[in-house]
């Protein structure tokens, strides 16, 4: 049984290094992309399990990623988990979002969500 | 009034010659009445006795003094004053030297109508045109009187014309100078009126000026203030987050020592964190930004959650965190849950900071429930048994950043922006928070709420 994946959308290295971590604690494989257009094009192709998306990224900002995903046919079902520092824009994606997590996110926190949203404990 | 007022007034731009245009239409209307009537009466002499040689000179009179007045009055309204005052005055003075016998006219009862026209002339032309009426009075009885055999011209007559003209040109010089005097007066309230209003004028457009400024400033600072937390935030997330790491193995095993010593990084990093949090919601609060979410849900869950998150804060100080939810208190509340908890996580966390020995206690509770009171209220109190405090700085501990070099407050510092912050958060949810408080006793802070009807909201 192959580990589920999660991708890491964020441009602060430090921050997604975090992500990643708590992430990979949770029994993920992990991958990180740290410009919003490069993730769009990844995302044509793949189809991760769990995405951790942060919303100030370079080039596409992370609600049109967000769009993009709950738009996509192919893409439903995935877990999106928003970090963001921006409350007001926490709270109008809201309702787009799995869980939307304010920044400062903490490893543990991270963690432990990672592993309860992971597929498999689903099944 | 109106019809009135347009036969009487001539507009002019000069206020003396439309007052003496007035007064000369007012006194050829009474002329000309005076001929109407005159007309009537010798028309009605000449039918019952027949008309003779001195009634038909009346009425030739009467009818050129209509006529004259008619004419005078079109010039009047429509080319000169001058020339109409000045046509009056020689009409005046025909119309009474033909209006009696030449010897009547020159030194008997019809003598003194010649005051008439040269009162008239300083009144309607200029004041010292008296002069020229009695000049002109003075001539024409001086012809006349030639014209009578045995008769000379009456020098002491012309001489009392003169003296009248003489007293009507320093009445009316003295009508004209306190005219002269009401209109500077009037002139110069009109231009201190003027010069009051643009000043008041003008410091109204600079105090709107400074308020733009100061809601520009303000608007600035929320900014200002909102872009730096949101800049802080990411440092310290980092620092945060890889605290926590190394504190949970990720990167190998850690002697007790640096345990402890990243236990305090991370308390350190969570208490800066608390404070950008606080200062980006004062922000938002500020600049009108922050807005409730409100939902149902369940008090005792919402206890449940404060004890746990700060029962070990309070148990590593030997404390006891005591929390009581009052039977009478609905199963459900309606409300944002989130600013609720961070209204309480701050007023326990403060209890607990100030508090050496003894208990914090958390009550949710009705206030007045049953006492007949028009409003359903909820209410959280947290109690503390800590030192207490002083009665001038009840009010104060609200503001936020309080003076740091105030002694009295100096020991509160910790308290930062919470305080306000809970404030702020209570108002905009329609409560209020009260504080009741012994020295060396403790303090008792009581959030009252409006109790919403959840049947009522979700409807």
């Amino acid at each position: 049984m192959s580990k589920p994946y999660g991708l890491v959308i964020e441009d602060n290295p430090d921050l997604a290094t975090i992500f990643c971590e708590a992430l990979q604690a949770a029994e993920f494989e992990t991958r990180i992309i740290d410009d919003g257009q490069e993730a769009l094009e990844y995302l044509a192709t793949a189809r991760p399990d769990l995405i951790v998306l942060d919303l100030h990224l370079p080039h596409t900002s992370g609600d049109t990623i967000l769009r993009e995903i709950r738009s996509n046919e192919r893409l439903a079902g995935i877990r999106v988990v928003i970090a963001t520092a921006d409350p007001q824009m926490a709270e109008s994606l809201d309702k787009d979002s799995d869980l939307v997590l304010l920044k400062p996110v903490s490893f543990n926190q991270l963690r432990d969500l990672a592993a309860r949203l992971a597929p498999r404990s689903k099944e | 009034m109106t019809i009135l007022n347009r036969i009487l007034n001539v507009p002019s731009s000069d206020p003396d010659d439309a007052r003496r245009r007035r007064l000369l239409n007012i006194l050829l209307i009474g002329v000309a009445l005076i001929s109407v009537l005159g007309l009537i009466a010798l028309s009605l002499v000449a039918l019952i006795q027949g008309a003779d040689q001195t009634i038909s000179m009346a009425l030739r009179g009467a009818i050129f003094a209509l006529l004259g007045t008619l004419g005078i009055f079109a010039i009047n309204h429509t080319w000169s004053g001058q020339v109409a005052s000045l046509l009056f005055v020689l009409l005046l003075t025909t119309v009474f030297t033909l209006s009696d016998e030449p010897r009547q006219v020159v030194d008997g009862r019809s003598v003194f109508l010649f005051t008439i026209p040269i009162l008239m002339a300083s009144v309607l032309l200029r004041s010292w045109a008296s002069f020229l009426a009695a000049g002109l009075a003075g001539i024409v009885i001086s012809l006349l009187a030639l014209t009578i055999p045995g008769y000379i011209p009456p020098l002491p007559t012309i001489f009392g014309f003169f003296a009248f003209a003489l007293v009507s040109w320093l009445s009316a010089r003295s009508l004209e100078s306190a005219l002269e005097e009401t209109r500077r007066i009037n002139r110069e309230l009109d231009q201190r009126v003027e010069l009051r209003t643009r000043e008041l004028r003008d410091a109204n457009q600079q105090l709107a000026q400074a308020n733009e400024r100061l809601r520009e400033l303000d608007r600035l600072k929320s900014r200002f203030i909102s872009m730096v937390s949101h800049e802080l935030r990411t440092p310290l997330s980092a620092i945060q987050g890889f605290s926590e790491m190394l504190l949970a193995g990720v990167y190998g095993p850690l002697a007790e020592r640096q345990r402890t010593a990243l236990g305090r990084i991370t308390d350190n990093t969570q208490q800066l964190l608390h404070l950008v949090s606080d200062l980006l919601d004062r922000a938002r609060i500020e600049a009108g930004q922050l807005t409730l979410h409100n939902a149902p849900f369940s008090p005792a869950g919402l206890v449940e959650d404060i004890r746990s998150t700060l029962d070990v804060l309070a148990r590593s100080k030997g404390l006891m965190l005591t929390t009581e939810i009052a039977p009478d208190l609905p199963d459900e509340l309606y409300g944002d849950e989130g600013r609720l908890r961070q209204i309480m996580v701050n007023l326990v966390n403060n209890a607990i900071k100030f508090t050496e020995v003894g208990d914090v206690r958390v009550r949710l509770y009705r206030p007045n429930h049953g006492a007949g009171t028009d409003e359903a209220l909820w209410a959280i109190s947290v109690s503390d048994t800590g030192p207490g405090i002083a009665e001038g700085d009840r009010t104060r501990i609200f503001d936020p950043f309080r003076r740091v070099d105030d002694s009295a407050t100096r020991e509160h510092l910790g308290v930062g922006l919470g305080l306000s912050i809970v404030k702020e958060l209570t108002e905009l949810m329609g409560g209020e928070i009260q504080l009741t408080s012994m020295l060396g006793e403790g303090s008792t802070f009581v959030v009252t709420l409006p109790l919403h009807d959840i049947e009522e909201v979700s409807a």
